[in-house]
């Protein structure tokens, strides 16, 4: 939305955002002014993933990645068994692939949240995928690909029952971003005996004839 | 595609239809009015307009979606056709804003429920804000104009299962019920209204007014983003829009400039004081964005004995009202019962939890059932409602705190909607809230909620109805625009949406917004005519 106010208002508003910072919203917490140019100057990866080349990761070489960063990648990886449990496939193979398969639709979702809330998500991300942030706020020692899935239980317990309503707001925005990606997709509705729209109907209606 | 279906045809038969994502180079458009937003109130003001022999443009700065995309699929259907593909929250991320974003606005997604504004709440505001001419006799024939226009009727189909169960508990506790009015003509009772009706049933804009517009030679604008109103003096000469690429999101360099004699804006609750602020407009007395309503919802889920697929049939068709004046009209806050839909995707964003736990949780959702509470915010002085301000990239974002008057109501509403799932035979049920636990009776339910704390993010809160921030009324000192949707200091502009209302409805409010557009939009057409 860059083009929506002048340029010297925009200016202002952000010296009155940076007042009030402590006050905003999801990302709005502490440290995170200052977290995401640290993080690109400790080496953190801070573009978005773009493609993926297929040897190194588990990704579909062909999903273009639009706003989730590698580091943001291997921070899903690791929380997602955690967020999925027992709804993930035990099979390797066919885990890795479903844990691949929702990393993609939630990049591909936050790109339709558009620029302010995905603004909200990147100071988030950059919180946790930060070392030192990682450590004090997340109190998560290890890096993400190192984490088990009982220590990232662990760290989304703590959120969830934390007094500190932001990281109650973190605990939601995790779960629910992930929730939604797996359960909502067509392959994951038998686990909520979800058996999709009703035949005759799809039968009846042009919308679902391919010619 | 079928040529059955309205837009098809019309889009065949060469209605006046840009988008925005195809535009190569800005260019300038002019017409009598330009309305800003294609949902209940500017669709309604544009038939009303182009029949009266007006040139209209309308801008929408979501895209057109029409049957051919609507496949009863929420992944898809939330990222495209809802505000900030479904994540829209107010300021402090502690309320889930669901809203539409999409030729027909959020009568594109909306659950039909169609209900005149209460009799309570129009005579309220004629005492409080000098609003005497929308008396309950003088806004019937609006309503009922409407309700023909829209094809509403009391559903009459069986109830779903989902929202029998509503009714069953209320009959055992002697709660007062009724059947819901629906905008639906033909419905196939399946239950996907909130994707984008499949069949074409719904009689919301998109299939009423907007083609109704269209015929009559308004061009429409889709994908593009109303950027703001500049003035010339005392009257707005042009708006000024950026054209959206093709995935709706990312503005291009476009801009597209639209002249007009007299401008509507219906942009939402939200974005209608958002465009009023980004364009400076006279505010002397600082009302744009104040008293924005929403209808908090806070919501419980029960676990059933038999089956009630709470994902298959209309969504909504049993209400109650037995709590929603109770107090008065201006008491402790009231509250109006519903059901909603619970697809997957929905109830994986609604019912917090992770891990095993959640995993059972989605197991169940055949057998699971909902009651929301939706309070009747802004009629009392400890219900002062949110403000709506402007990023600092300029997009507009509500700020809603929730005050002592409002949590002690949804503590009210947890033990009532606990209680009528019980007495409706429930096994177990849940409160939308973090510390919640399955309850297995309704004295254990209880006790549970004596204890819950009533703190933001522990308690899931969602709005579907966003209201005021541009609030109607006779004093210009405390509105925004009088009681046609005039604004009190620029002579050539309208808003004519539900951030008009001085209050919240007490009730789903998209008959709210068609009549006191059809009624504001006669008066403007008879205005620009002579």
């Amino acid at each position: 939305m860059s083009n929506l106010l002048p340029r010297h208002e925009n200016q202002d508003a952000a010296s009155l955002n940076r007042r009030s910072f402590l006050r905003t919203g999801l990302g709005g917490a502490l440290f995170l002014g200052t977290v995401s140019v640290t993080a690109s100057l400790s080496g953190c990866a801070t573009a978005p993933a773009d493609r993926l080349g297929a040897v190194e990761t588990r990704m579909d070489a062909s999903y273009r990645f639009r706003f989730l960063t590698a580091d943001d990648i291997d921070l899903f990886e690791a929380l997602l068994p955690a967020i999925l449990g027992s709804a993930l496939p035990a099979q390797p193979n066919a885990r890795r692939m479903a844990i691949a398969g929702t990393v993609e639709r939630i990049d591909a979702g936050i790109h339709q949240f558009g620029p302010a809330n995905q603004k909200e998500l990147r100071q988030l991300f950059d919180l946790l995928n930060f070392g030192l942030t990682r450590i004090t706020i997340a109190r998560v020692w290890s890096p993400w690909p190192q984490v088990s899935t009982e220590q990232a239980n662990g760290f989304l317990e703590r959120w969830r029952s934390s007094g500190i309503g932001l990281f109650n707001n973190g605990y939601m925005a995790l779960t629910k971003i992930s929730n939604v990606a797996f359960y909502g997709y067509q392959e994951n509705w038998h686990l909520s005996g979800y058996p999709g729209p009703p035949d005759w109907a799809v039968q009846a209606l042009p919308q679902f004839r391919t010619s | 595609m079928s040529l059955n279906d309205r837009i098809a045809r019309g889009l065949e038969s060469g209605w006046k239809v840009t988008d925005g994502a195809t535009l190569t180079a800005n260019h300038t458009a002019e017409a009598d009015v330009v309305i800003v937003g294609t949902g209940a109130g500017g669709g309604t003001t544009a038939e009303i307009l182009a029949k009266r022999g007006l040139s209209v443009i309308l801008v929408e700065e979501g895209r057109l979606y029409y049957q051919k995309d609507f496949k009863m699929d929420e992944l898809t259907s939330y990222a495209n056709l809802y505000q900030e593909g479904m994540s829209r929250v107010t300021k402090d991320g502690a309320i889930a804003i669901l809203q539409g974003r999409c030729v027909g606005g959020s009568t594109t997604v909306n659950w039909t429920s169609s209900f005149r504004t209460p009799d309570a709440t129009l005579n309220y505001w004629g005492r409080q804000f000098g609003l005497e001419d929308l008396s309950p006799d003088a806004m019937a024939p609006w309503f009922a104009g409407r309700e023909e226009r829209h094809s509403m009727s009391p559903w009459d189909m069986a109830p779903n299962i989902n929202n029998d169960i509503l009714r069953q508990g209320c009959e055992k506790l002697g709660f007062s019920w009724q059947i819901i009015p629906r905008n639906v003509k033909g419905c196939w009772n399946l239950g996907y209204c909130g994707v984008g009706c499949p069949t074409n049933a719904k009689q919301g804009a998109l299939l009423t007014t907007i083609p109704g517009a269209l015929d009559h030679q308004t061009h429409m604008y889709h994908g593009l983003r109303a950027d703001r109103l500049v003035m010339n003096q005392d009257r707005i000469e042009s708006l000024q829009a950026t054209a959206m690429a093709s995935d709706g999101i990312t503005p291009t360099s476009v801009q597209v400039t639209l002249k007009a004699r007299h401008f509507v804006v219906a942009a939402s609750a939200i974005g209608s004081p958002g465009l009023l602020l980004r364009s400076r407009l006279p505010d002397p007395y600082e009302r744009v964005g104040k008293r924005s309503f929403i209808h908090p919802v806070n919501a419980s889920v029960a676990k059933m004995p038999k089956l009630v697929d709470p994902f298959y049939g209309a969504p909504q068709s049993v209400y109650s009202d037995e709590f929603n004046f109770s107090s008065g009209v201006d008491g402790d806050v009231g509250y109006k019962l519903e059901v909603p839909p619970l697809h997957p995707a929905m109830s994986a964003g609604v019912v917090p939890g992770h891990g095993d736990a959640q995993v059972k949780n989605m197991a169940s959702l055949p057998w699971m059932q909902s009651v929301i509470a939706l309070l009747r915010d802004g009629f009392h002085a400890d219900s002062p409602g949110g403000t709506v301000s402007l990023r600092d990239d300029g997009s507009p974002v509500l700020d809603y705190p929730v005050t002592d008057y409002l949590w002690q109501g949804l503590r009210r509403a947890f033990y009532t909607m606990a209680e009528i799932q019980f007495a409706a035979g429930a096994q177990r049920v849940r409160l939308m809230h973090l510390d919640s636990d399955w309850y297995s009776s309704w004295a254990d339910a209880k006790a549970a909620i004596d204890a819950l704390p009533m703190e933001l993010h522990r308690v899931r809160l969602f709005t579907a109805h966003q209201m005021g921030g541009c609030g109607m009324g006779s004093d210009p000192k405390q509105s925004v625009v009088n009681s046609f949707g005039e604004h009190h200091h620029v002579s050539n502009l309208n808003i004519h949406d539900a951030s008009i209302f001085p209050t919240s409805i007490g009730a789903n409010p998209q008959l709210s917004v068609y009549a006191l557009a059809a009624r504001n939009s006669t008066r403007l057409a008879q205005r620009l005519r002579t």
